[in-house]
């Protein structure tokens, strides 16, 4: 029988939205236009137009050892190049940012090839080559997974996303990396890490607390779906825990 | 599970306090406009302590407007104050560092420099192998000898040099016995009076576990244990008790049956407050990674003082853990930095991880019928997995929705690991005092852990992938290599040696089994009774109370070195 993936429990909102953003096979609905520049500019790691460095020849080039699982795996197209491992870091507010440290990384491993992701509370960042990267945080930066006032990139001091937020809305960042212009659109001033951008990059208008409520994969009594609410998801938690706490990781019913 | 009605709310003072002229429940604020980090009164003074050493020292120093991310200083949000939970105290975060903390330092001291020592061998061997007479008069005087010899003082030989009585005043040592007739014939100064220190019921349980024997409660200068380490504290009290028996008993310093009496008397009976750790953590006996939970529990003495508080006692033994476990242990011993006080004082300020703690109280009482304020094993409730379950999710939830309700209150505990800890420790201590069960407890604290991931998808820094996930399945296992009762885990536990937030927290939920019970002690009854000694430097029966006076520095601490520096 083919394994089919659940992606999760749940009879919220919150539980359905998770298990789109996990569900490979669900197109993320696109909500702005980033530029593959302006993506260069705000990940930081080499200036737009330069070759893309590299830790090792491209695999064509060098000798490859006889491995079982090389002839497996496809390489992606930044292992083929040999591009270096690169990073992009995202730091999402409790108030309903639309995706979350895990969600993230439990979207990434359904949806993304070749990757590393790091999962705290304040953040979470995803590790790989460059050019793959480059593509990944396009996707993650120009749909549904991205709100321009409460994610942000920040490679460090992160500090925010437990913050009430201020008084226009956006999450804190003691870096003030991206600002809300007068004219409602956010523009980052600093790449990820902090540095000075020469230019300013545009990430749109923040979607209004109807959008986020309706795209929120966090549970929170007070801006949006209480988690006591979901029953189901409840009991899964506890049932996983009784499970792992008779059976230790060979669960049996 | 379901939520009770609770309208008091321990933190709300807190917060007000913290956040003047804000409201707690506000989902909005202002940042950016708060002067940086001279917003604080503490950092303010210490820009200006540095700049002084500077002139003098000719080395740069202390510099946050500078060297704080390329000249953007902290203090672009609030900086907060905190109140030391438990009391009245509103202190700043960096009087909670050890370094900047003499309470907290002191309670180090005070239990790396204790030994306990029995003398059921060395009166054995003096009566039958050196055909000494031991009586109550002769203790007396033996003790008496060896505490002017216990802070490093000579007995015996000629020509010795000795150490300034004002620098290891803190050094003393006092006896301990469950026998009535051999406790009256002991000099009141030199005598912990079970009696008198524990109420009646725990008194009769603890003189039963120590029957006729007598034990010696040693407390060596707070000067040698930080100059040498931990290990030294035996090897210091056996030399000197050596000597005060040779003094005291008159014996012969070479005869061979004083060595059958050296060992009797100075190893044979030893009890460390921890147990060495292996060669990888390099550390001897009495240094924080080899304290049992158990045993950490019992040197705490919050249950003893409110013995109809189960609740207060284990929250004591949270901000004693952490302080110690957290911010001594990890964040020094085995790390280094300043990040980890950050994690610590989040489960000892601002009354929070208290008020979760007391509706687990309100829950367990209205659900299960079982009364915290009057302990009683026979009224607690079995631990079945069903019981833990129930009790753990809705402790936790709560907690999650206090913090979401109460935006400010997750500004407080601004980072995962701060709220991960704090919300387990209320689920782990309401299953542990309604079950007396400690590995209740810990099962109830796991599943915290899941619950809270799973909702905020989110828990706490990395290594919280590791332990709280793989926790469910080792918090019942007996099996080797894979689990432990409460008492007997510690923080060099496989899992636990590695993650800030959890080890005070654990020893909590294996005291808050006894403590719901009512028991007399947790694990060692010799170690509740030896630091019942109100001679201590440090009350550890209000750790907390300890470290607010610690933070507004009006703690006394032992050890200094004044007497023989030259005046400041």
């Amino acid at each position: 029988m083919a394994y089919k993936p659940q992606y999760g429990p749940g009879t919220s909102i919150v539980a359905a939205n998770r298990r789109k953003q996990m569900d490979p096979t669900h197109k993320l609905e696109k909500v702005r236009d980033v530029t593959d520049e302006d993506i260069v500019l705000i990940l930081g790691h080499r200036a737009p137009g330069s070759a893309y460095p590299t830790a090792h020849p491209p695999l064509a080039e060098q000798q490859e050892p006889d491995c079982p699982i090389r002839k497996i795996v496809a390489p992606t197209e930044g292992a083929k190049a040999g591009d270096r491992v690169r990073y992009i870091q995202f730091a999402d507010s409790m108030f309903n940012a639309p995706s979350q440290p895990y969600q993230r990384t439990y979207a990434e491993m359904y949806r993304f090839r070749g990757i590393d992701p790091g999962t705290l509370s304040g953040r979470q960042i995803v590790e790989c080559r460059e050019r793959d990267l480059e593509q990944y945080s396009k996707l993650l930066i120009e749909t549904e997974m991205f709100e321009p006032s409460l994610v942000s990139c920040r490679g460090a001091t992160v500090h925010g996303h437990s913050l009430r937020l201020a008084e226009d809305g956006m999450m804190f960042d003691m870096l003030q990396r991206c600002i809300l212009g007068a004219d409602g659109i956010v523009r980052y001033v600093k790449d990820q890490i902090g540095e000075p951008l020469d230019r300013e990059v545009a990430v749109g208008k923040p979607m209004g607390d109807e959008w986020v409520k309706a795209h929120s994969t966090i549970f929170h009594s007070l801006v949006g779906v209480a988690y006591r609410d979901d029953a189901e998801y409840i009991e899964y938690i506890q049932r996983i825990h009784a499970l792992r706490t008779k059976y230790g990781f060979m669960p049996k019913e | 599970m379901g939520k009770i009605e609770r309208s008091q709310k321990l933190f709300l003072n807190a917060l007000k306090e913290k956040f003047q002229g804000e409201d707690p429940e506000s989902v909005k604020t202002a940042f950016y406009n708060f002067n940086g980090v001279r917003q604080s009164p503490r950092k303010r003074e210490f820009m200006a302590e540095a700049k002084g050493i500077e002139m003098k020292r000719g080395i740069s120093m202390y510099d946050p407007e500078h060297c704080h991310l390329g000249g953007i200083p902290m203090g672009q949000r609030q900086l907060m104050t905190y109140q030391v939970s438990g009391t009245d105290v509103f202190v700043e975060g960096d009087d909670l560092h050890f370094v900047n903390n003499s309470a907290m330092q002191q309670m180090w001291d005070d239990i790396r420099r204790t030994v306990i020592v029995g003398m059921d061998l060395a009166h054995a061997t003096l009566q039958k192998r050196l055909g000494k007479e031991v009586t109550p008069e002769t203790i007396n005087e033996y003790l008496h000898i060896l505490n002017h010899a216990m802070p490093g003082a000579a007995v015996v030989q000629e020509h010795m040099v000795e150490t300034h009585p004002g620098l290891v005043d803190d050094c003393f040592v006092k006896v301990f016995t469950g026998d009535d007739e051999m406790a009256d014939g002991i000099e009141p100064q030199f005598l912990i009076d079970i009696e008198k220190l524990f109420p009646a019921d725990k008194a009769e349980v603890l003189k039963k576990q120590v029957g006729k024997s007598m034990y010696q409660a040693i407390h060596i200068p707070t000067i040698v244990s930080r100059t040498c380490d931990g290990g030294t504290t035996s090897r210091w009290s056996a030399m000197q008790i050596g000597m005060s028996f040779i003094a005291a008993y008159r014996m012969c310093a070479g005869e061979a049956a004083v060595a059958d009496l050296s060992f009797a008397a100075k190893h044979a009976g030893v009890i460390q407050m921890a147990s060495h750790l292996p060669a990888r953590r390099a550390r001897g006996p009495n240094e924080p990674g080899g304290i049992k939970f158990g045993l950490f529990s019992d040197i705490i003495q919050a249950d003893r003082t409110h013995p109809k508080d189960p609740a207060k006692a284990s929250l004591e033994v949270v901000g004693a853990g952490t302080m110690l476990f957290d911010q001594i242990w990890l964040g020094s011993y085995m790390s280094g930095g300043v990040g980890f006080t950050q994690y610590a004082t989040a489960a000892y300020t601002d009354n929070i991880l208290d008020e979760f703690t007391y509706y687990g109280m309100d829950y367990i009482k209205d659900k299960y019928g079982v009364d915290y304020t009057h302990p009683d094993p026979a009224k607690i409730v079995k631990p079945t997995q069903e019981v833990v379950n129930d009790i753990a999710s809705e402790v936790n939830l709560n907690a999650m929705e206090q913090y979401e309700q109460y935006p400010t209150m997750m500004e407080d505990h601004f980072g995962g690991s701060q709220r991960a800890g704090v919300m387990a420790a209320a689920c782990g201590l309401s299953c542990s005092i309604a079950t007396g069960n400690s590995n209740a407890g810990l099962n109830g604290w796991y599943l915290s852990m899941l619950m809270h991931k799973e909702g905020w998808s989110r828990l706490g820094f990395f290594g919280y992938d590791l332990q709280d996930q793989c926790g469910s399945a080792n918090s019942l296992s007996m099996e080797p290599d894979r689990g432990l009762m409460g008492e007997l885990r510690g923080p060099n536990y496989p899992n636990y040696a590695m993650n800030v937030g959890h080890q005070g927290e654990y020893a909590a939920i294996v005291g808050a089994a006894h403590y719901g019970r009512g028991d007399a002690y947790s694990f060692q009854p010799l170690v509740k009774i030896t630091f019942a000694d109100p001679s201590l430097k440090f009350d550890f029966a209000e750790p907390r109370r300890e470290f607010a006076k610690g933070a507004i520095r009006e703690f006394m601490p032992a050890g200094e070195r004044s007497l023989i520096i030259p005046a400041r």
